[in-house]
């Protein structure tokens, strides 16, 4: 085992490297927990040779709140707003899961308008996340123009979802058999016009981004997953859809109403960094032609159904899979009966995601870590829990 | 029955791992697997095999053993698998990190919060925990809220008219207990 020494003095023991022989020119360098591109608490500890990374590991936990401790010392209802605060970035398809959970579980009706109001605005706050991913992406890059577009798009949004549900980030909007709070004609206008807005704004993006000798120099060929790894190590979400696997939770097991509405899953061919970078591109507009449609088809109705006021769970285990914006979320609920879980797991896209990073990062400049890092989109809170 | 999930059954069975199925819209998955500690790789394996990917692995600390729970999935065709193992006497079962990559870190995250031994896992140090807590195992229960591992399962298929009851039935054993 290994020890390396870092500059506060502490001492901390390597997982031992594999296949690369250590040599004394090798030296140790924190990238985080306050590095730029790590985006939230991450450290990661390198073993460097030169320019290169030779191994890269994580180092978790610095914003670890054990929401899993605490579902199980308050009712299921409680919990609630917690789920809102482990993605901060896309919250509401936290929410989405944890209440079709205890519906599916409990048999619960939700009224035909709900189900579409959660599906316009979980997809609303997917583009969201996307827009955040992007910015931030293209910075850790060095390329400062782009946040500054994506962020004005996402105010438009962010303001849109702020009316309906009252809070702009750590949303908890639904509820047990619907929604809290109907959407108006307002809404409906103001999610018309950021659709044509935001169509306009993909040009933008593209002539900005996607064609630029630069960026592509940057990411084209950086940090290969292939299909075969990302089975291995639980890889989903537009990171699987990269490596070219159309596997999205919204198609293969459809959830809500998703089975209602034509759209594709784009997948890209070699799973490297600008795969994904245009994976989740075309999502985006994917995100929109569901918003497209479901506005159409917006039934008339109530838009919270009866449910009683104290819903007892039967006992046993049950699991409840979501597409958030980073790929699968599970909650695996465990009941002994009452209205307290006994226990609930929560598995969290991001963290399958992370863990390629020691075996993604070998061989690389240290440059291009930084690229594939920023291509995961990786919430930090979320890993953390 | 999809044919990829028959040929997965009859794959865990010639193993002789049951596989039993499950009503997918009452629990969320369609498979259903009980293990001894000793049949974890055989089943990983398997799943491996059989182009299955892994969700996660977590823990349950019931009586009389604390139990490991897998689940794993396929990209291909609808089939999600629960697998739940109890702990042998040394509070140990094997790791399945060299099968499935990803499973490194669940494991991690599971001793931390367990105490579970992954015997023959690479580096079972703390991952989510700082490492002066590494002997906290947050997610244990008390003496007074720890149940039978029979108290936390659905009642068995062939008792329908049990299941409705049973929420009451473990509400009284709680409050002998």
């Amino acid at each position: 085992m290994e020890t390396a020494t870092v500059t506060n003095g502490a001492s901390i023991e390597l997982e031992p490297a594999v296949d690369i022989p250590s040599s004394c020119n090798h030296y140790y360098l924190n990238m985080g927990p306050q590095h730029p591109s790590t985006h939230g608490v991450l450290r990661v500890l390198l073993e460097m040779d030169g320019e290169y990374v030779v191994e890269a590991q994580p180092v978790l936990g610095y914003g670890h709140r054990m929401h899993e401790k605490m579902a199980e010392h308050k009712t299921w209802m409680a919990f609630m707003p917690n789920t809102g605060r482990m993605d901060y970035a896309a919250a509401l398809p936290y929410n989405h899961g944890y209440v079709s959970l205890f519906e599916r579980l409990c048999g619960i009706e939700v009224p035909a308008r709900a189900e579409y109001i959660r599906v316009i605005t979980s997809e609303l706050n997917r583009i969201v996340s996307h827009h955040l991913w992007l910015g931030a992406f293209l910075l850790d890059l060095g390329a400062f123009t782009p946040i500054l577009y994506t962020f004005d798009d996402r105010e438009q949004v962010l303001d849109i979802l702020e009316d309906v549900t009252g809070s702009r980030l750590t949303y908890c909007y639904y509820r047990v058999g619907g929604v809290c709070k109907d959407i108006d004609d307002k809404f409906v206008e103001r999610t018309r016009a950021f659709i044509k807005r935001q169509r306009e704004r993909f040009k933008v993006y593209n002539e900005l981004v996607t064609g630029n000798i630069i960026f592509l120099k940057r990411v084209e060929g950086v940090g290969i997953i292939t299909p075969e790894m990302a089975r291995r190590y639980g890889v989903t979400g537009p990171v699987l859809r990269g490596s070219g696997i159309a596997y999205d939770i919204r198609k293969a097991e459809p959830y809500s109403v998703y089975d209602k509405f034509d759209f594709e899953i784009p997948v890209g061919k070699t799973g490297d960094s600008l795969d994904r970078y245009l994976v989740r591109l075309e999502e985006m507009e994917q995100s929109l032609r569901i918003i497209e449609q479901a506005l159409d088809q917006l039934p008339e109705g109530p838009y919270l159904g009866k449910v009683p006021k104290k819903l007892k769970l039967p006992t046993g285990d049950s699991s409840f899979a979501v597409e958030a914006a980073r790929g699968e979320l599970t909650y695996y609920l465990v009941s002994g009966g009452g209205d307290i879980p006994y226990r609930l797991k929560i598995r969290v896209p991001s963290y399958s995601n992370l863990s390629v990073l020691p075996e993604l990062g070998k061989g690389l400049l240290i440059a291009d870590l930084v690229a594939a890092m920023g291509s995961l989109d990786l919430v930090i809170p979320e890993i953390d829990r | 029955m999809h044919p990829a999930t028959e040929k997965l059954v009859s794959d865990l069975q010639a193993l002789s791992i049951e596989a039993r199925s499950c009503d997918f819209a009452q629990r969320g998955y369609h498979l259903e697997i009980d293990l001894e500690a000793g049949q974890v790789r055989t089943l990983a394996e398997c799943m491996l095999k059989n182009d299955m990917y892994l969700v996660f692995v977590g823990g349950l600390h019931v009586q009389p053993a604390t139990e490991v729970i897998y689940q794993f999935a396929s990209f291909e065709h609808p089939c999600r698998v629960v697998a739940r193992a109890a702990v042998d006497g040394n509070n140990a079962v094997p790791t399945i990190s060299d099968i499935f990559q990803g499973a490194n870190w669940h494991e991690r995250e599971t001793r931390d919060f367990f105490g579970v031994i992954f015997t023959g896992h690479p580096y079972l140090k703390p991952l989510i925990l700082a490492e002066e807590d590494a002997d906290l195992k947050p997610l244990l229960k008390s003496d007074a809220d720890l149940k039978e591992s029979g108290a936390v399962r659905w009642a068995p298929p062939e008792e329908p008219a049990a299941e409705k009851k049973s929420p009451n039935a473990d509400d009284k054993k709680t409050e002998e207990g």
